[in-house]
């Protein structure tokens, strides 16, 4: 139940903003803000209730839809879903919090934005693939609305690049889940899960292949990531946020939820290309990522970079590895969010992005200046934030199987740390840019935004267990399901 | 015998009704100036049909009129998908403002002897009333599709006239071979007489068959049949082009399917090319609509590729196949009329019909943009829209069928056409307005597209009912 009354938030926010009349911005803002808010709490208790130690599917809830096909409302979590629930109803409250930058259109706004975050949270809960489908698909319409008509620059050509890649995508998806179905007459996660395995392997290749195209273009990965560059750029900047935070997130949870455990014999033969892509990806996303003179765009590759991690852990199949890679994906969520935020902070008073046009910051913004240290650091990876935890952990548990790949995949590292710090050379360091003179420093809101992000950041970084705890149970579960027993 | 027309005419009592309605409004319309009286006879002759199908027998086969008809679950959805058909594009005919209204009692009537003619296609148990059912809806079309009396829509009527009868005299021809070669016109008879042929049939009975296929084809628009279809649309009135692009397609793969059934021995040879020319249909249709900027055109070639989906459902030649196109026939009427409704009221506000005519309309009218992109949505097959599922079925059915590749085609189709459909939406939402217009959107015009919405959407969500009821209609022996 619980699970549905998360979901529920922000869709009963959604009907609650439409009602409003379009000139009241304050009261719409305050609805969406609430019914996050009120996602963000279930979501605290739902962390409280739930069961560490146990490896199955909890609060599920499990209704009959569309009797004739088979389909159920079906939802529930497990260790593997939690983090990115979590995730979630953090960042849709925050990049909430953050939309104050939205000046335009205030009504059609939040009603989108409650819609995406609908979305987000359905496809994290959900256990019946065509419901998975259907949340899968509600994203992109708010998403393509968002970016198009709150973004900056081309932000027409960027909202129509992700559509149609993400759409094109979803085709692969859509004819496997077809083929799944005629072959087994369920939709049920769990219970193809449970006999997927008996399949051929010849079968569970080609499905593989149709799933693995349309959760490639969203985690994404070396080559279908062109539309992230874009799309991330521009976005506005909450849009971004929940784009890099939450968004991406969707691939690499698919592919945990329902690549690996229903084709386990398909996944494995193409562990190799999981992995390889993943390396090239970080390596690619870091180089790009140098050679960028706009700040946002920078961030944007780095992801591209971070999401590498994520598929080689993956495909590592080990414990270490598969830690990694969810911790990977929560952390980047929390720590890219806070990049995109910080971007936004610049963006809002100087409307410029271009690293070249800053400089000497340090001295003007102290605190902005802390926090952009604090999130380039756990950005580049550096012990004790998250980000070094996610990455060493997938590189470990892969190093054996996939050594090639992690080799090549620390040439990444190191570039990682080279643009970083650029970055932050440029904007922070040597002489004040005279234009910034009277540059104000982090607001109130923003910093509220900001801080329980370097809180986690901190806190998962310090003490990795916390979520690794978490999730423990479950990731012992899925590699028994995915290696057999 | 007496006593067959009597049973007969029992059953055929909301075809009657609809027969004598339209001539009446006919009448009317060219009596009565204005034409309220005409107008309220089509109004009254639509809730009277409706009526007596709703309380005509439940599923059971009837043969009628000495086997030339024959009544079956499977015709009664086509008789309702045409009487649904017949009364939104009535909604909008009453609601156009476009200086046909003189003459609106004729226009009513002809839409309603076109809405007869595709009860009767579906209906159709002989290649003579299959040939006469086409005809009446074709030679009520050309008046209809110059029925606005400028210049375009006299060359589209012409030159639909000039393709429908080249395609009528093929199709005519092969009827007449077929009809040598066997001696039979009903369709049970030549299944009887397909089936003493030989695994591969002589090639006279393939070129018979073939001719006979090319006369549907030019009605459902199966690419190369398809010329006509961008110029007709452009030059007809906007609630005639919407009229075309649902009614006769139904109504014309419903005899396809019938056809095909009749000629059931003939399909190993016929399969392969039907099933080439669905994939190429679709291909077609989708990347040429790709360049249009004249919204009825686009909306032509939209029709194109829908009807290579549709075709799907007929070429696996499965139970699940009927079904399919079966419901996404439905959810087609729904989403294509809904559309073709936003249509016509843009197309009044702006009097444009270019793709820029939609610029800035998520400001200009929020709602009608809203009720335009659901539409679209839908037609690009985004859940948890109506579209989708008909989509889904279909595809699924062509891998039930192992007919894999048919499937991989319509879902690559399916993006490609989604580029176009959000190009439109594109134009509404994120682009500026170049000039400011005045609303002027009619009540039946929002009747119209209001019903479509709620059925797109509630379909969408809450298929069960319909996907329930499906099976009864497939269940069934077609001849």
């Amino acid at each position: 139940m619980i699970l549905t009354q998360m979901l529920l938030c922000p869709v009963i926010g959604l009907l609650v903003a439409l009602a409003l009349p379009k000139n009241r911005p304050g009261w719409i803002r305050a609805v969406a803000i609430t019914a996050t808010g009120a996602a963000l709490l279930l979501g605290v208790k739902l962390l409280l209730a739930f069961d560490p130690n146990a490896p199955g599917i909890q609060f599920q809830q499990r209704v009959s839809w569309i009797a004739p096909l088979n389909v159920y409302y079906n939802v529930g979590i497990d260790g593997l879903s939690l983090p990115m629930v979590l995730l979630t109803v953090l960042l849709g409250f925050i990049a909430c919090l953050a939309s104050n930058s939205i000046k335009t259109r205030h009504k059609e706004y939040y009603v989108l934005y409650l819609l995406l975050v609908a979305g987000m949270l359905g496809t994290f809960i959900a256990l019946d693939l065509f419901l998975f489908y259907v949340f899968w698909e509600m994203v992109l319409v708010p998403m393509y609305f968002l970016i198009g008509i709150w973004g900056g620059g081309r932000r027409e050509y960027s909202a129509f690049k992700f559509f149609v890649y993400t759409l094109a995508g979803s085709m692969g998806i859509l004819l496997s889940i077809l083929t799944l179905y005629f072959r087994t007459q369920t939709f049920d996660i769990l219970t193809l899960t449970a006999t997927g395995h008996s399949l051929e392997l010849g079968l569970q290749k080609l499905l593989f292949i149709g799933f693995f195209v349309g959760f490639a273009v969203k985690v994404p990965l070396f080559p279908f990531h062109t539309w992230l560059p874009d799309a991330h750029v521009d976005a506005p900047t909450p849009i971004s946020v929940i784009l890099a935070g939450v968004l991406l997130k969707m691939g690499g949870y698919a592919f945990l939820r329902i690549g690996y455990p229903i084709l386990p014999d398909g996944a494995r033969s193409f562990g190799w290309l999981m992995a390889g892509l993943g390396a090239i990806g970080v390596v690619y996303g870091a180089f790009v990522a140098l050679a960028q003179t706009d700040l946002k765009k920078l961030v944007a590759y780095s992801s591209v970079s971070h999401m590498g991690f994520v598929a080689i852990g993956l495909a590592s199949l080990t414990p270490e590895g598969v830690h990694g890679a969810i911790f990977q994906m929560f952390s980047h969520g929390i720590v890219t969010g806070g990049m995109f935020l910080l971007v936004g902070v610049l963006y809002e008073r100087t409307h410029t992005r271009s690293l070249d046009a800053f400089g000497g910051l340090g001295v003007r913004v102290p605190k902005f200046s802390a926090l952009f240290i604090f999130f380039s650091m756990a950005s580049l990876g550096l012990p004790g934030l998250s980000g070094f935890v996610g990455e060493f952990l997938s590189l470990l548990g892969a190093y054996e199987s996939l050594q090639k790949a992690v080799i090549f995949a620390t040439i990444g590292i190191v570039m990682t740390a080279a643009y970083t710090l650029t970055a932050t050379q440029k904007v922070l360091l040597g002489p004040l840019n005279e234009k910034w003179k009277a540059l104000p420093d982090v607001d109130g809101l923003e910093m509220l935004t900001l801080v329980p992000l370097l809180v986690l950041t901190l806190v998962i970084g310090v003490y990795p267990l916390f979520l690794i705890g978490l999730q423990d149970a479950s990731v012992q579960r899925f590699l028994t399901q995915v290696l057999g027993a | 015998m007496s006593s067959i027309l009597s049973d007969s005419l029992l059953f055929w009592r909301p075809e009657l009704c609809l027969a004598a309605g339209a001539l009446l409004s006919l009448l009317l319309g060219a009596w009565g100036r204005p034409s309220r009286a005409a107008i309220a006879m089509a109004w009254l002759t639509v809730f009277a049909t409706a009526f007596l199908l709703a309380a005509a027998p439940g599923p059971s086969s009837a043969a009628l009129f000495f086997d030339m008809i024959v009544i079956d679950p499977f015709a009664s959805v086509f008789r309702w998908l045409a009487l649904a058909t017949t009364s939104i594009v009535l909604l909008m005919v009453v609601g156009s403002r476009d200086g046909t209204e003189p003459d609106r009692g004729e226009y009513a009537g002809l839409v309603l002897m076109v809405g007869l003619g595709l009860m009767l296609m579906a209906q159709a148990n002989n290649l003579l009333m299959a040939y006469v059912a086409v005809e009446l809806v074709s030679l009520s079309s050309y008046l209809l599709v110059g029925f606005a009396d400028d210049a375009r829509g006299r060359e589209a009527a012409l030159k639909y006239l000039f393709f429908g009868a080249l395609s009528s005299g093929v199709m005519l021809f092969g009827m007449s071979l077929l009809f040598g070669l066997t001696g039979e016109l009903g369709f049970l008879g030549l299944l009887q007489a397909a089936s003493g042929w030989p695994a591969q049939p002589p090639s006279i009975v393939l070129l018979s068959v073939l001719l006979i296929l090319v006369g549907v084809a030019f009605k459902i628009s199966l690419v190369p049949f398809h010329m006509w279809t961008p110029d007709v649309y452009e030059g007809a009135p906007v609630p005639v082009t919407a009229l075309l692009s649902v009614g006769p397609k139904a109504a014309a793969l419903a005899l396809l399917v019938r056809m095909v059934v009749a000629l059931q021995p003939v399909w190993p040879a016929l399969g392969p090319v039907l099933i080439g020319l669905t994939v190429l249909t679709m291909t077609f249709g989708n990347l040429v609509a790709l360049v249009q900027t004249n919204v009825k055109r686009l909306f032509a070639y939209s029709t194109i590729g829908q009807v290579g989906y549709l075709l799907i459902g007929l070429v696996v030649q499965t139970p699940a196949g009927l079904q399919g196109m079966i419901l996404y026939l439905i959810a087609y009427l729904f989403m294509n009329l809904g559309a073709f409704a936003c249509l016509a009221w843009v197309v009044q506000e702006t009097g444009r019909e270019s793709l820029d005519a939609f610029n800035g309309l998520g400001r200009r009218s929020p709602a009608l943009a809203f009720l335009l992109a659901l539409f679209l949505l839908s037609l690009a097959g985004i859940p948890p829209l109506f579209g989708f599922i008909g989509k889904f079925y279909l595809f699924g059915a062509a891998i039930q069928a192992h007919h894999v590749p048919l499937a991989v085609a319509g879902a690559v189709n399916s993006a490609i056409a989604l580029y176009y459909y959000v190009k439109l939406i594109r134009q509404m939402y994120l682009a500026t307005e170049d000039a400011p217009v005045t609303p002027r959107g009619t009540l039946p015009l929002k009747i119209a597209a209001g019903i479509c919405a709620i059925a797109t959407i509630g379909f969408g969500v809450f298929p069960t009912f319909i996907l329930a009821w499906l099976p009864q209609v497939t269940q069934i022996n077609l001849l």
